[in-house]
């Protein structure tokens, strides 16, 4: 049964034997663009306070958010509430979140989740989360305090890749270990499968749905964590074409397509009117579904050459299919749990506390680095009129994580 | 291969139409759109409404043709049986219902019937049923009996046990276990089935295979709290299973994933329903209904040697919402063309007997205010098959 933090604390202030075999609880501060119900802030920091359904239990993370900073403070605001129920202090900046008031970091891990809240975009439709600043604002307190603890950033770093870049940077410099992204790539697949490592991948294609610079994110990193598996790793990307229009429908393998497309349990039109099962490739009726398509076009240092396609109007979920010699296609639904449960970001939460309890992160945040560095240089092509862009700054090269990292038990 | 549909009724999200339509249009199988190797040739419709789709799906599959009677369907409009296999899909419709509330879909009428044509023709063709053999236990019985003695292959039950699990387990065979839940929703003599049917094609590959059930209990109501407090059935269990839901209600508003407590999960489930029964070879099981709760199966048990908790969800991809397909059909009809082409069901129908028996004897209970139902006629022993049926490609 559910146990407040307090009644958690009790139970264990009642058992000092067990109390004392657990090392001290990890204390975090949370620095978030707005928490209010379901917004990314809340779902994810939440799970840190009341714990959260994994391998077929509720686990109580040995996590104590100790701080909090929000950003804005809308209507539904629930920061004072938590910071009431669970014994921790809202602060009016991110300093004085990290430093719980005083003048040194006083938390051993900082979530930062910038997403959701009111933010103007820019002239490639991406919206100015201050995920960078708030960054920022962290690494000036670690460096004041010659001291520096493991930061999570949700979704992409920023949405310029500088910006990014100069994020992971500062992480290495100051050895500070850094984990960042979707939950697409943590979450349940259907089928349970996973790219083999040393894959020699010929061809990949991702569907997603959303809109730009939100939900694009998601699915340009589940594909990035598929390819990442393949022959010689991740070597970075040598250029980039964002496609929109009827251009779009020449850009992907068909076979691949349509494999990814019979993993879907969301196909609309035809579906959605009387029940019917469609394939929609070879029924032809993507074109009449889908009035906006966007194909990301991804070429790889190494040769590969990737697709992820913005199919809105098709279907609802999110799909990937790849064709390896020597093996097949390989392909899979990235599972995303219901509205509100959103139980895939508990999947995300786990990989997040095992980075603060053991101080290494489970992934590289070169994947969050390239993915959101793909995802700008798309834009820039889109706005230039869907020219192909050279993308030198992009040769971002790491290993993946040898174990699978998606959810599965 | 031809193949004939005898359905109650044909609209958008019926049975009928998620099963035959695959038959029909194909289905995403394994990665690719898949279409199967046959002919469904012959419809029978028991009710047309304004909603009928089975026009419209003959007008565009000009190879099928509905037929006004279950014998037409199955001889194609000539005097003998002109299919090599039938489905049977009694679910959805306008039919009365008994005193104790189940609906009285005519499954082992249509059953006589196909039988007829068969017994007519001096052949049987493998038959599927869909869900429970019927909501009559002795008309059940007859109807297993009847495929056994004709020798005809029979298949049957739920597309719980066949679908997606998350995570994709599979209970080992020979494994001892001790008692097992299952967290569900719906409705009694409905959904309950399917609940049966998840918990059974798990815990019948524990060691030395399926004893059959000596009795079962329902409760309802305060009587289900006052048990679950009580520890008729295992709490850790349901904790266990409820860990494992995608849905499950949170007490509180503001938080969107939470734990309830006891008292919580009172105000949340309306109308709670359970279905407690004992295995002859000591095995304890719980279905329970806890609607308001969670919209998933979520299925248990607690193992021995060496003791552990295992779970999944068997995920229903569920068109109420959530998605447009009702997808947990295709490892169903994947299964079905495995009948048809094999000449043998992949798992055992005596599975589907024993939880169409535990299904009716959850009615009787509940109907007899919840009194202990005595189940000798469930004394049923069957091993499973050992390959895995469930999706996981």
């Amino acid at each position: 049964m559910m146990l407040t933090r307090r009644e958690f604390l009790g139970t264990a202030a009642a058992l000092p034997l067990a109390a004392a075999a657990q090392r001290p609880p990890v204390r975090i501060a949370v620095i978030t663009t707005i928490y209010k119900y379901l917004s990314h802030g809340q779902h994810m920091g939440d799970r840190f306070l009341v714990g959260y359904p994994y391998a077929g239990q509720w686990r109580q993370p040995n996590v104590k958010v100790v701080s909090l900073y929000v950003d804005q403070k809308p209507e539904g605001d629930l920061s004072a509430a938590r910071a009431n129920e669970f014994g921790f202090r809202v602060y009016p900046t991110i300093a004085e979140a990290l430093c719980r008031g005083g003048s040194k970091l006083a938390c051993d891990a900082v979530l930062i989740v910038g997403e959701h809240g009111e933010y103007p975009n820019n002239d490639k439709g991406q919206k100015l989360y201050p995920r960078y600043e708030f960054f920022q604002q962290c690494v000036e307190v670690f460096k004041a305090s010659r001291r520096a603890v493991p930061v999570y950033n949700d979704k992409h770093l920023s949405y310029s890749f500088e910006k990014a870049r100069s994020m992971v940077q500062a992480s290495k410099k100051m050895g500070f270990p850094m984990l960042g992204g979707s939950s697409l790539p943590v979450t349940w697949r259907l089928p349970d499968v996973e790219m083999p490592l040393e894959a020699h991948i010929e061809d990949a294609v991702m569907v997603g749905v959303g809109g730009s610079d939100a939900m694009d994110f998601h699915a340009l990193e589940a594909l990035q964590c598929m390819v990442e598996r393949r022959r010689g790793g991740e070597t970075g990307v040598k250029a980039v074409q964002m496609l929109t229009g009827d251009e779009v429908w020449k850009s992907a393998a068909k076979d691949l397509l349509s494999s990814a497309l019979s993993r879907s349990d969301t196909p609309l039109g035809l579906s959605e009117l009387d029940g019917r099962v469609q394939d929609l490739v070879g029924d032809g009726v993507l074109p009449g579904l889908v009035k906006h398509p966007a194909a990301y076009i991804i070429e790889y240092r190494d040769g590969l050459r990737a697709t992820m396609l913005m199919l809105d109007g098709a279907v609802k979920d999110f799909n990937f299919a790849a064709r390896v010699r020597g093996t097949g296609v390989i392909s899979a639904q990235f599972f995303l749990t219901p509205v509100p449960n959103v139980t895939y970001s508990a999947c995300l939460v786990h990989k997040i506390e095992e980075m603060f309890t053991t101080g290494r992160a489970p992934y590289p945040i070169e994947r969050t680095l390239l993915t959101s560095g793909i995802l700008e240089s798309c834009l820039d092509s889109k706005k230039q009129n869907s020219a192909r862009l050279e993308t030198p700054a992009l040769s971002v090269s790491y290993q993946p994580p040898a174990e699978s990292q998606r959810c599965r038990v | 291969m031809k193949l004939a549909a005898v359905a109650t009724v044909y609209r958008k999200h019926s049975h009928a139409q998620h099963i035959v339509d695959r038959f029909l249009d194909g289905y995403g199988w394994n990665g690719e759109f898949h279409r199967p190797p046959f002919e469904l040739a012959g419809l029978y419709v028991d009710q047309v409404g304004a909603d009928d789709l089975s026009k419209e799906r003959a007008s565009r599959h000009p190879s099928l043709r509905i037929y006004p009677t279950v014998r037409e369907a199955l001889t194609l409009g000539g005097d003998k049986l002109a299919v090599d296999g039938v489905m049977l899909v009694g679910e959805h419709g306008d039919y009365p219902k008994t005193e104790k509330g189940q609906v009285q879909y005519p499954r082992y009428q249509f059953f006589q019937q196909i039988v007829d044509v068969y017994r007519a023709s001096g052949r049987g063709v493998p038959l599927f049923n869909d869900k429970h053999l019927s909501w009559n236990w002795a008309w059940a019985e007859e109807m297993y009996q009847t495929a056994r003695s004709m020798k005809f292959a029979f298949m049957a039950g739920s597309s719980l046990p066949v679908t997606w699990r998350i995570p994709s387990f599979e209970m080992p065979l020979g494994s001892q276990v001790r008692e097992a839940v299952c967290v569900c929703y719906g409705g009694v003599d409905s959904y309950d089935f399917h609940g049966l049917e998840s918990i059974q094609c798990l815990v019948e590959r524990r060691k030395g295979g399926e004893s059959g059930v000596k009795w079962l209990q329902a409760y309802r109501g305060e009587r289900f709290w006052q048990a679950m407090t009580d520890g008729v059935w295992s709490r850790e269990l349901v904790q266990a299973a409820l860990c494992r839901s995608h849905t499950l209600t949170s007490p509180r508003e503001g938080f969107n994933d939470l734990m309830p407590t006891l008292d919580q999960m009172k105000q949340i489930v309306k109308d709670a329903v359970a279905y407690n029964y004992e295995h002859n070879d000591g095995l304890r099981c719980t279905m329970l209904l806890m609607n308001g709760l969670v919209r998933d199966f979520n299925f248990a048990a607690r193992l021995d040697n060496p003791s552990r908790i295992v779970s999944t969800q068997l995920y229903l991809p569920m068109p109420d919402g959530r998605t447009t397909l009702a997808n947990f059909f295709s490892p169903l009809a994947f299964n079905m063309e495995q009948l048809y082409a094999n000449g043998r069901s992949p798992y055992p129908l005596e599975r589907t007997l024993l939880t169409t028996g535990l299904t009716a004897s959850g009615v009787d209970s509940l109907h007899a205010a919840g009194a202990r139902q005595e189940t000798p006629h469930l004394a049923i022993r069957y091993q499973p098959s050992s390959e895995s049926t469930f999706e996981r490609t």
